[in-house]
């Protein structure tokens, strides 16, 4: 589904990613953990092309996406994109944030779009909510809003960029339910977590970066019981 | 020093029809200054925002150039310089919408660049990761928020540009500023006419804070 070969990003004279290779294969759920700074954000935003590549390959779905003729419009509607803070359209309702993609994009008559987006709605638990604009939801319901947004173009993937870091905690489970229906659905799912019962919970690898590289990546039992890296170690010793 | 001088409320009421004349001149040039002005501005405020170069560079140009020179001598250059180049004249009416337009506009532009750079990138970001072409982003998510924030320093630009009308007095434009000068010019009058005339700029200019005073409660309730 998703192939990276030899990725660097450069943010300046600054090396972000030092050669990233993952392969994440079709209904694959990869959670990405490592400390702040460690390239994790970046990687994901490389993936739908939200950041330059300096070089390597990404190919998504059979699209290498730095190459000339790719529609990269396309691709972005084939990997869905969830943000830390959200990113929702305040001066939209939460139908109208859903429906945007499939009008625009898909070229899908209102009518039908609204259908679609009272469906997505209700899968996200917020079919009551889809007149109210985002200031008047929760950070949770705006997140799920948000996922329900990415969904309405049916990715064949999903990016989650920490979408619970800016959740106040009580309001985190709501999310993470809403991800975990995705996973039983057979969604592809690559996440940067912070969550690491999640991790443990749903993903089929965690892999864990530090300082733009993958140092270790294994099943979720090996790595948090049985992890083979001191970096790895040392991160999970202060973080569970 | 002006002991004998008396305030003539009648010289009031005598200039007032021929003044209108001059007020519909002058809201008739103002709307039309600023209706090309705000398409010009917007143009060249998303070419200040573009990476296109070309595009950037000659929105610099532009807003530069009309930023960096009197609204007077544009206006002298429009009306009585260009035509010798062009070998055409040009209707003072015409050279002094454009004139109006023009200056407007680089003001504008760096309202409209201003107010789009202020966005926060997370929305961009969220437009183009459903699929939206820069184009769509801009014309979907970006600019209906960035007009906004536009509106409280586009309501001071459109009572600044229709000040400026006034100086349209130097081509012979009739608008309103221009008829007082008439005016006086056959009665004597200064205090009275220039009194009013200038009562009249201040009921204008006071009428268009309102109005973007209401547009913008608008948009605040309708989000």
């Amino acid at each position: 589904m998703i192939k990276i070969k030899g990725l660097h990003k450069n943010f300046g004279s600054l090396e972000v990613l030092k050669g990233i290779d993952l392969h994440i294969k079709p209904c694959e759920v990869v959670v990405i953990i490592g400390p702040s700074g460690s390239g994790k954000s970046t990687l994901l935003r490389c993936i739908n092309l939200l950041e330059d590549i300096s070089s390597g390959t990404v190919i998504v779905d059979s699209f290498d996406i730095k190459d000339k003729n790719t529609d990269i419009n396309f691709v972005r509607t084939e990997v869905g994109m969830v943000f830390q803070q959200f990113n929702l359209f305040p001066h939209m309702t939460a139908m109208e944030n859903v429906t945007l993609g499939p009008i625009k994009v898909r070229k899908m008559p209102k009518k039908d779009a609204q259908k679609l987006g009272l469906e997505l709605l209700r899968k996200v638990g917020l079919e009551d909510k889809a007149n109210v604009y985002p200031d008047q939801l929760s950070g949770g319901q705006k997140q799920r809003v948000a996922i329900a947004r990415s969904l309405a173009l049916t990715p064949k993937a999903m990016l989650f960029d920490e979408p619970t870091s800016a959740l106040d905690p009580e309001l985190v489970g709501e999310v993470l339910e809403v991800m975990k229906a995705l996973v039983l659905e057979g969604m592809t799912m690559v996440v940067v977590s912070h969550e690491m019962g999640f991790a443990r919970e749903v993903a089929h690898r965690v892999i864990f970066m530090d300082e733009g590289v993958i140092v270790e990546e294994n099943t979720p039992e090996e790595i948090f019981s049985n992890p083979q890296n001191d970096r790895t170690r040392s991160f999970l010793g202060k973080v569970l | 020093m002006g002991g004998n001088f008396q305030f003539k409320y009648s010289v009031i009421w005598e200039s007032i029809p021929v003044l209108m004349t001059g007020v519909k001149l002058t809201i008739l040039i103002t709307f039309f200054g600023l209706v090309f002005g705000f398409l010009l501005g917007s143009l060249f405020g998303l070419g200040k925002t573009s990476r296109n170069i070309f595009f950037n560079k000659l929105s610099g140009f532009y807003i530069e150039s009309i930023r960096g020179t009197p609204l007077m001598v544009q206006v002298m250059f429009l009306y009585f310089g260009l035509p010798l180049a062009l070998g055409m004249r040009v209707p003072p009416l015409v050279a002094g919408v454009t004139a109006i337009a023009v200056n407007a506009g680089a003001y504008i532009a760096e309202i409209v660049r201003g107010a789009i750079q202020s966005m926060d990138r997370g929305q961009t970001e969220a437009g183009r990761s459903i699929g939206l072409t820069h184009f769509q982003t801009m014309i979907y998510v970006i600019w209906p928020q960035a007009f906004r924030r536009m509106i409280p320093p586009l309501g001071n630009q459109f009572i600044i540009s229709l000040k400026d009308t006034s100086l349209l007095v130097v081509i012979g434009v009739g608008e309103l500023t221009r008829q007082g000068q008439e005016i006086i010019a056959v009665n004597f009058r200064a205090f009275e006419v220039w009194f009013t005339v200038a009562i009249i700029y201040l009921a204008m200019t006071m009428f268009i804070a309102k109005l973007l005073n209401m547009v913008e409660k608008k948009l605040e309730i309708a989000s």
